[in-house]
């Protein structure tokens, strides 16, 4: 769920109301000019709420604490977006990748861009506005340990000394990132380590098909053990580039990816990044495989069984590459929306009964009112009013304590237990409310509880005044 | 122009109470004239909150023509009767229904946002105006908590004048103040009836605010039993007073 559909669904709701109840249409049009119009409309509903100051207290404090919950996990989602770009980046994407497999037969595929600097050339020139590109082997191989473990790994052939970004990111545990310089080197992570029984200076064996689908293998040496980086690091490992190419018999001028950097993470202007390169290569004589979302080892099992031979390329972006935990912060997302919604149901039967309180204190001023000449969609808005100011004055108020709360959480430097590490990718619990998310946490909740107030507010315009008026109580 | 502000021909007004039909009005015909001060007067029960709220277009009659400065209101939509008294009417009610947490200028000012005629400036000479004139402006910025019974009604009076109504109803506007106030408050309502000529129709059952009128419609069960002048309804009143005490116990 982006911003963007959220706010939508701000706006939409009215528009679902109309199709819902064409009769009240022009109704609900008064109201909504009433309530944009008519000062008297917002003077008697904020004097209203002052009035009752203990009533604003009690729901206001309950539509805070659902803005808090709410702004909160959005806060984690965000944090969790932000490692997850920047983890992903760094160990397994650039901001647009060029790749692609290439197919000495029909069945056997391998993560291979040939004569990639050729392929350079065209993403200098299509994408001048670029920050730097690296070109990064792939593969995905079986790891042995003395021990006679074994695992399935992502395999990155990294130039440690072009990887400025990837020393700062990643936090050693054991030994030295920069010994990755020399041939027939292995970094691991902490559960990779663990689970092959290895320390820093053990030796591995790898076994990987060549792209002629020959096994081979090759035996490295583990030179530095980093820290989880939740999920994703379960996938990755990063290899000399050299022991790669190795690995995989690959000339010098074949790579596994081009990842290219861009200024921005937007995957809007990303996307268009993505057609351009798409259209210079084709343009180009290269042939390209059609696009697919997804990292580059989910495809092995389509690719080969094309018919095709040769190089095909394969363009994606830093999301399509971590599109398997990205569901996670999509579904922390939902989870923040769905748990506000829950909160927000129970608050919601609370707001609407102390609405028909209100109502029924308030239903002899609502009889005089009309009898001096109120119409009755400004009735609707004045009590509608009521709740949007108790909504609003509420959310802001829960999103500036949230913000609080974040800036606290973020200064206490909490340590997650390991298994919240895993989901979370990170070892430490932040929370980042953005400006867009703030808006969006205040606008849903203002509108969910303006929804809620609609009902008693229709119905409180509906009386008659000579009824209203000789209400007693 | 006709001279007639409210014509009521042949009016039944009957409330259902589950099934029981239980008549208010029962054939009532009123002819009022502008500019009048008239009362309406008659025991509880006898339909002069029924027939003020017919006149005041917040209840629409069972049978019958109910015409209100020129309009019947009858045939009229929601909106229309709603529009027909923010600019026709006026209403003075017995317990003041002023809104709480308006001040008492604010409360005066409403129906003239309501009607959204005038500009600001306009409008606040018109409401200080009208509250110097019911005595109540050095109260402007009182809530209507902070005044007393008098003054609220005071205040009444001005709200249900400010948009210059044709007509002001009153539903025994001095039911709920001590003798000497509501009699400078029917005082009050006489002046502006000779000042504006704004017509008042007012109910009441006390023969002391009566005698101010310049004709009391009597009313009991529901039916008009004469129209005649303020002298002979107050002699009627007394009487019936004196017809419903009881008898001195025997020595």
């Amino acid at each position: 769920m982006t911003p963007r559909q959220v706010l939508v669904w701000i706006f939409f709701w009215p528009v679902l109301l109309f199709v819902a109840a064409p009769r009240w249409v022009p109704f609900m049009a008064r109201m909504v000019l009433d309530m944009l119009t008519k000062v008297t409309v917002w003077r008697v509903a904020f004097l209203n709420l002052l009035q009752h100051r203990r009533r604003l207290m009690v729901l206001g404090s309950s539509v805070a604490f659902v803005t808090i919950i709410m702004m909160t996990l959005l806060g984690i989602a965000e944090a969790m977006n932000r490692t997850l770009v920047e983890s992903s980046t760094t160990l397994m994407s650039g901001h647009v990748n060029v790749s692609g497999f290439y197919k000495v037969t029909a069945g056997q595929a391998a993560p291979v861009v040939t004569r990639y600097k050729n392929v350079v050339d065209v993403i200098k020139k299509t994408v001048p506005e670029h920050t730097y590109i690296v070109q990064r082997g792939r593969g995905w191989a079986k790891i042995i340990s003395d021990s006679g473990t074994n695992k399935m790994f992502g395999l990155t052939g990294i130039d440690v000394k072009s990887e400025t970004g990837l020393a700062s990111v990643l936090k050693i545990k054991e030994g030295k990132i920069e010994a990755l310089e020399k041939p027939g080197t292995i970094m691991l992570f902490e559960d990779q380590a663990r689970d092959l029984e290895v320390k820093v200076g053990d030796g591995l064996t790898i076994q990987a098909p060549t792209p002629r689908g020959v096994n081979n293998t090759l035996d490295v040496t583990v030179v530095a053990i980093a820290q989880n980086m939740g999920m994703m690091s379960q996938f990755s490992s990063f290899i000399n580039e050299k022991s790669l190419r190795q690995l995989y018999q690959l000339n010098d001028d074949a790579t596994g990816a081009l990842q290219v950097y861009m200024p921005t993470t937007d995957l809007a202007v990303l996307r268009k990044t993505q057609d351009k390169l798409r259209e210079a290569l084709t343009a180009g004589g290269y042939l390209m495989m059609e696009e697919d979302p997804r990292a580059f080892f989910f495809k092995f099992e389509n690719v080969t069984r094309e018919a095709w031979t040769g190089q095909k390329l394969d363009i994606t972006n830093w999301k399509d590459e971590v599109n398997f935990v990205a569901w996670t912060v999509d579904l922390m997302n939902f989870l923040s929306f769905f748990i506000a919604i829950v909160f927000m149901g129970v608050v919601g039967v609370g707001i609407m009964i102390v609405m028909w309180i209100s109502i029924r204190e308030r239903t002899r001023e609502i009889g005089t009112l009309r009898a001096i000449g109120m119409q009755r969609p400004m009735v609707c808005a004045t009590f509608l009013a009521e709740g949007s100011l108790l909504g609003l004055t509420s959310t802001v108020a829960g999103a500036v304590l949230a913000v609080g709360l974040a800036a606290i959480i973020n200064g206490a430097n909490i340590t997650l237990p390991p298994g919240f590490q895993f989901i979370l990718m990170s070892d430490h619990l932040n929370v980042f409310p953005t400006v867009l998310w703030t808006v969006v946490a205040v606008g849903f909740i203002t509108s969910v509880i303006t929804a809620i107030s609609l009902i008693p507010s229709a119905i409180a315009a509906q009386l008659k005044p000579v009824t209203a008026m000789q209400h007693v109580g | 122009m006709p001279n007639n502000i409210v014509s009521i021909r042949d009016v039944v007004k009957e409330y259902r109470l589950d099934k029981v039909v239980v008549p208010a009005l029962r054939g009532v015909s009123l002819e009022v004239e502008r500019g009048e001060f008239i009362s309406i007067a008659g025991p509880s029960g006898s339909g002069k909150t029924t027939m003020l709220n017919l006149i005041g277009c917040v209840d629409t009659a069972t049978r019958g023509v109910v015409e209100v400065a020129g309009q019947n209101t009858g045939t009229l939509s929601e909106r229309q009767l709603t529009q027909l008294r923010l600019d026709t009417l006026g209403f003075i009610f017995q317990s003041f229904n002023l809104v709480a947490v308006l001040t008492v200028y604010q409360n005066v000012e409403l129906p003239l946002l309501l009607q959204n005629k005038l500009g600001g400036a306009e409008r606040k000479k018109r409401v200080m105006e009208l509250l110097a004139a019911v005595g109540i402006d050095t109260h402007a910025k009182h809530r209507p908590s902070e005044l007393s019974g008098g003054q609220r009604q005071r205040v009444a009076i001005a709200r249900a004048l400010v948009t210059e109504p044709s007509i002001v109803l009153a539903d025994e506007p001095t039911a709920n103040l001590d003798s000497a106030t509501g009699e400078a408050i029917i005082d009050l309502m006489k002046d502006l009836n000779q000042k504006k000529g704004t017509t008042f129709i007012f109910s009441t059952h006390d023969h002391r605010v009566m005698k101010h009128a310049d004709s009391v419609v009597r009313l009991a069960d529901g039916k008009i039993i004469g129209k005649e002048s303020a002298d002979a309804a107050v002699q009627h009143a007394l009487q019936s007073a004196v017809d419903k005490a009881p008898a001195p116990a025997a020595s």
